[in-house]
C-alpha cells in the first residue's frame, strides 16, 4: 500500500510517463468544449425488460462523470452501450466524430480507444500480469513484443505492481488484479476510460488502492465515466454526478448540487439510504 | 548265397545310382516311379512327424514331436538296424524309440523288435538285437523329438545296416515341414504340461476364461491387434481434434447456414450408432465405386464420429469460459477471431483436456467395432484364437490389452479433474474471497464469474464415463450463448 502510494506520488512529482502525458493533452483539449462522447435518446431493452428509456448525455474531454443509482437503474447498461458491449435498441452514441451506433462503424477501432474496467476484473487467467497488459497492444495496436513489454512494465509500475509483473492473476489479490486490469486498459492509450463498479468486488481495504489509482488518473486529466457506489470518491473526484433510476437520468449536477442539495425525492431517498 | 547277394547288391546299387543321376537330370518324379520296381534298397514308404500334443496337426518347432518312418525291405534283404541323422538344432530323447516289423501276406503279422538305441551328435542309431526277417516292412517311431523353434523344412537323412554289417544310405527322405514356434508358444506348451495348470484347468470356469496356456499363446497374436488399434486411434484422434474444433466454432457461428450444417452433422453422428456408420461406410462406399483400403477408411470413420463428440466437448468448454473474458478482450479492441485464438481457446484447452482424454478412451474402445468389418484389431485377433481353441481366454487377453491403456488414462483424467476442481475452488469466487480478510484472492475474473459453470461442467465430466462425456448437453456451461457472442 505504502509502496503504491509512493509510486503514485513519484509519478505525480515527475509528471513523467507517456500515459499521463498523453492524458494531459486530452485534458488541455477539453477547452475546445467539444464533447468526446455524446449519447442521444438512448434506449435499451431485453425482450420485455426495458432498461434504458431515453438517456441523453454528453461528456467533455478531461471530464470525470460519476454515475450513481440503485441496482437495476440502467447505469451499467448505459456504460456498456458506450463501447457497444451492449447493442442499444434505439438512439445514437457518438465517440469523438464517429457515430458508433451507425452501421459499418469499425467498432474494434473505437473500442481500442475506449478503456474499460470491469467489476469482476476479467483478467486473462492464462497470462501473467505483463502478458495481460501486452496482449491487446500486440494484436490490436500491432506494437512489437519489446515495445508492448516496455509499455506493460511502465503501466504496471504506475499502478504499483512493478514487482508483480510476472505473476499470474490467480497469484494476485483482488485489488492487485483490478490494478492490472486498469494498466491493461491504459496501455492502449485510451481517450476515455469507463469504470463499471470497479471496486464493488473488493474487500474494503483493497478498495483504497484501486481508488487511489483512479484518483491519480483523474488528476492527470483522463476523461472518465465511473459507475460506482463509492460516494467519497464521487465527491472528491467527480466533475459531474449523475443520478439514474428506472432507465433515465433523474438528476445531474456537480457533487455539491447532487449530494448536498438534491432536487428530486428519488435522489434524496437513495442518498439517505446510503448514509 | 551271401556273396551272390552282395554281388547282386553292388550291381543293383550301380544301376540305381545311374538311375538316380538320370532322375536328377530329368525329374524327381522319374525316380519315384522307377525306384519301387527296382526295389533293391530299403524303400522308404513314409517319413512323417506328428506333434505329441493333440489338437493341431501342424508340426511346431520346439514342441515334442513323434517322427514315424516306414520302409519296405527287399525280399532278400535282412536289416540289422537303421540310422537317422536329425537336422541341426533338433533334439530327441531316444529312450522311447520303438521299431515294429510287419511281415506275411498283407503285412498282417506284427513283430515288436527288440532294439538298442544309440543317440550321439544328432545321429540316432537303432540296432536290432538280431537281423530282422528279410523282406519285412519296418516302422520306426522316434518320440520326444524337438525340432528347432525356427521352423522350416526339416530334412532327415537315413541309412540302414544289413545283416552282414554293410551300411547303405537310404534314398532321400521326404522333408518334414515344421512351423516356427515362438517363445510364447513354447511357454504355453510347457505351461500346459505343468501340474498346477492341469488342476487349474480342471475347473471348467477357469479353463474357459483363464486357461494359462491359452492366455500365454494368445498374447503375441492379440498384441498385433493391439498395435493395430493403437495405430487407428493414433491417426483418428489427431484428425478428429481440428475437425471437432471447427464444428464447434461453426455451431456457435453467427451464420445460420454454418450453424445448421454443424448442428445437423453433430446430431446425425451422435444420434446413430457407430456400428451402423461403419457398416454404411464399409459396405456402401465400395458399392458406390469408391475403394478405400480398410485402415484409412476405419480411421476416417472413427475420426468423423469422434469429431462430433469433440465438437460438443469444445462447445461446452468454450461456453464455460465466462462472458467477462469475451467482453474484456472485445473491450480492448480485439476482434472475434483474436479473442477466440488468444483468449478463449487457450483457456478452453486447459478445461477440456480431461474430457478429451475420456473421449480418447472411448475412441480407443470403439476401434473394436471395426472387427465387424474384418479389421484385424484386438477383438478380431482374439476371435480367431477363440475359434481355433474354443476357449474364451483370448477375449480376456483382449480385455487386458484395452485395460493397459484405459486404466492409466482414467487415472490421468481423475488427477486432471481433481486439479481443475481444486483450482476452481481455490479461485472460489466472491463468497470465499469476502469471507477471508486479506485473502490472496486467488480468484481471477473467470473464476469469479465462471466458477459456477466451470464447476458444474467439471462435476458432470468427473464421472468420466461414456454417459457423461457423450452427453455434453448435460455439461454445458452457463457462460455465453451464441446470441450473446454474436452481439459482441
Amino acid at each position: 500500500m505504502t509502496e503504491t502510494m509512493k509510486n503514485l506520488t513519484n509519478e505525480t512529482a515527475d509528471g513523467a510517463g507517456e500515459g499521463v502525458a498523453h492524458v494531459a493533452t486530452n485534458g488541455q483539449a477539453a477547452d475546445d468544449g467539444k464533447p468526446i462522447i455524446r449519447i442521444c435518446d438512448l434506449h435499451k431493452s431485453y425482450d420485455d425488460l426495458v432498461v434504458l428509456r431515453g438517456v441523453d448525455l454528453e461528456v467533455k474531454r478531461g471530464e470525470v462523470v460519476v454515475i450513481l443509482g440503485p441496482s437495476g437503474s440502467g447505469k451499467s447498461t448505459l456504460l456498456r452501450c458506450v463501447n457497444l458491449l451492449e447493442q442499444p435498441t434505439g438512439g445514437q452514441v457518438f465517440f469523438e466524430d464517429t457515430e458508433i451506433t451507425a452501421k459499418g462503424t469499425d467498432i474494434n477501432a473505437v473500442r481500442a480507444k475506449v478503456g474499460m474496467v470491469f467489476q469482476s476484473f476479467n483478467l486473462f487467467p492464462h497470462l501473467t500480469a505483463k502478458g495481460n497488459v501486452m496482449l491487446a497492444q500486440q494484436k490490436v495496436l500491432k506494437r512489437s513484443k519489446e515495445e508492448a513489454a516496455k509499455v506493460a512494465v511502465e503501466q504496471l509500475t504506475k499502478v504499483g505492481l512493478a514487482e508483480r509483473v510476472d505473476y499470474k492473476p490467480s497469484q494476485l489479490s483482488g485489488g492487485q488484479q483490478q490494478r492490472v486490469a486498469i494498466a491493461r486498459a491504459l496501455a492502449m492509450d485510451p481517450h476515455v476510460m469507463l469504470f463499471d463498479e470497479a471496486t464493488s468486488a473488493l474487500d474494503p481495504e483493497l478498495v483504497r488502492d484501486v481508488l487511489g489509482v483512479m484518483k491519480e488518473l483523474a488528476r492527470g486529466g483522463m476523461t472518465m465515466i465511473v459507475v460506482t457506489h463509492e460516494m467519497g470518491f464521487a465527491r472528491d473526484v467527480a466533475d459531474r454526478v449523475i443520478f439514474m433510476d428506472g432507465g433515465v437520468i433523474v438528476e445531474e449536477g456537480t457533487p455539491d448540487e447532487v449530494f448536498d442539495h438534491p432536487k428530486s425525492d428519488r435522489t434524496k431517498d437513495f442518498l439517505g439510504h446510503i448514509r | 548265397m551271401h556273396m551272390q547277394n552282395l554281388k547282386a547288391n553292388t550291381v543293383r546299387t550301380a544301376f540305381c545310382a545311374l538311375l538316380v543321376s538320370f532322375a536328377l537330370v530329368f525329374a524327381g518324379a522319374a525316380q519315384v516311379a522307377v525306384a519301387p520296381t527296382n526295389a533293391y534298397a530299403l524303400d522308404t514308404a513314409k517319413c512323417t512327424a506328428k506333434p505329441n500334443v493333440s489338437g493341431s496337426s501342424d508340426v511346431l518347432g520346439g514342441v515334442e514331436t513323434r517322427i514315424t518312418w516306414e520302409g519296405q525291405a527287399d525280399p532278400d534283404e535282412q536289416i540289422a538296424g537303421v540310422t537317422f541323422t536329425l537336422p541341426e538344432g533338433t533334439t530327441c530323447e531316444p529312450g522311447d524309440t520303438r521299431a515294429t516289423m510287419l511281415t506275411g501276406d498283407d503285412l498282417m503279422t506284427r513283430t515288436n523288435l527288440d532294439v538298442s538305441v544309440d543317440y550321439k551328435d544328432g545321429k540316432l542309431t537303432v540296432n536290432f538285437s538280431e537281423p530282422a526277417q528279410a523282406g519285412g516292412y519296418f516302422r520306426v517311431e522316434i518320440y520326444k523329438v524337438k525340432f528347432s523353434e525356427m521352423g522350416g523344412d526339416m530334412q532327415l537323412t537315413g541309412a540302414y545296416t544289413l545283416a552282414d554289417g554293410t551300411e547303405v544310405a537310404m534314398d532321400t527322405l521326404p522333408a518334414i515341414t515344421v512351423k516356427s514356434h515362438s517363445f510364447f508358444e513354447s511357454l504355453s506348451d510347457s505351461l500346459a504340461q505343468q501340474d498346477w495348470v492341469k488342476s487349474w484347468n480342471s475347473v471348467l470356469f477357469l479353463k474357459l476364461f483363464l486357461n494359462p496356456s491359452v492366455f500365454v499363446s494368445s498374447l503375441p497374436v492379440v498384441f498385433w491387434g493391439f498395435l493395430m488399434a493403437i495405430g487407428i486411434v493414433a491417426c483418428a484422434f489427431p484428425l478428429a481434434i481440428p475437425f471437432g474444433l471447427l464444428l464447434s466454432l461453426m455451431r456457435m457461428s453467427k451464420l445460420r447456414v454454418l450453424r445448421g450444417i454443424a448442428t445437423a452433422y453433430v446430431n446425425v453422428v451422435r444420434g446413430t450408432p457407430l456400428f451402423l456408420q461403419i457398416y454404411i461406410a464399409f459396405f456402401g462406399l465400395p458399392l458406390a465405386g469408391i475403394q478405400i483400403p480398410t485402415f484409412p477408411l476405419g480411421v476416417i470413420v472413427l475420426a468423423m464420429n469422434s469429431s462430433a463428440y469433440l465438437c460438443e466437448i469444445f462447445r461446452a468448454g468454450i461456453q464455460s469460459i465466462s462472458k467477462g473474458q469475451f467482453e474484456a478482450a472485445r473491450s480492448l479492441g480485439m476482434n472475434g477471431a483474436q479473442t477466440m485464438l488468444f483468449v478463449i481457446i487457450p483457456q478452453t484447452v486447459r478445461r477440456v483436456i480431461p474430457t478429451m482424454t475420456s473421449e480418447f478412451i472411448l475412441l480407443y474402445k470403439d476401434t473394436s467395432m471395426l472387427a465387424a468389418v474384418g479389421t484385424m484389431e484386438i477383438v478380431m485377433n482374439a476371435k480367431t484364437i477363440v475359434a481355433s481353441t474354443g476357449s474364451i481366454t483370448p477375449y480376456v487377453v483382449a480385455a487386458c490389452f484395452y485395460l493397459i491403456i484405459t486404466l492409466p488414462l482414467a487415472k490421468v483424467v481423475g488427477n486432471l479433474e481433481s486439479r481443475l476442481a481444486s483450482n476452481d475452488t481455490g479461485k472460489g469466487g466472491k463468497k470465499k474471497r469476502k469471507s477471508k480478510k486479506h485473502a490472496i484472492g486467488t480468484g481471477d475474473a473467470a473464476g469469479a464469474l465462471g466458477s459456477g459453470a466451470g464447476t458444474a461442467a467439471a462435476e458432470a465430466r468427473a464421472t468420466g464415463d461414456a454417459v457423461a462425456a457423450k452427453r455434453p448437453d448435460a455439461v454445458e456451461g452457463t457462460g455465453i450463448t451464441p446470441e450473446q457472442m454474436s452481439s459482441l
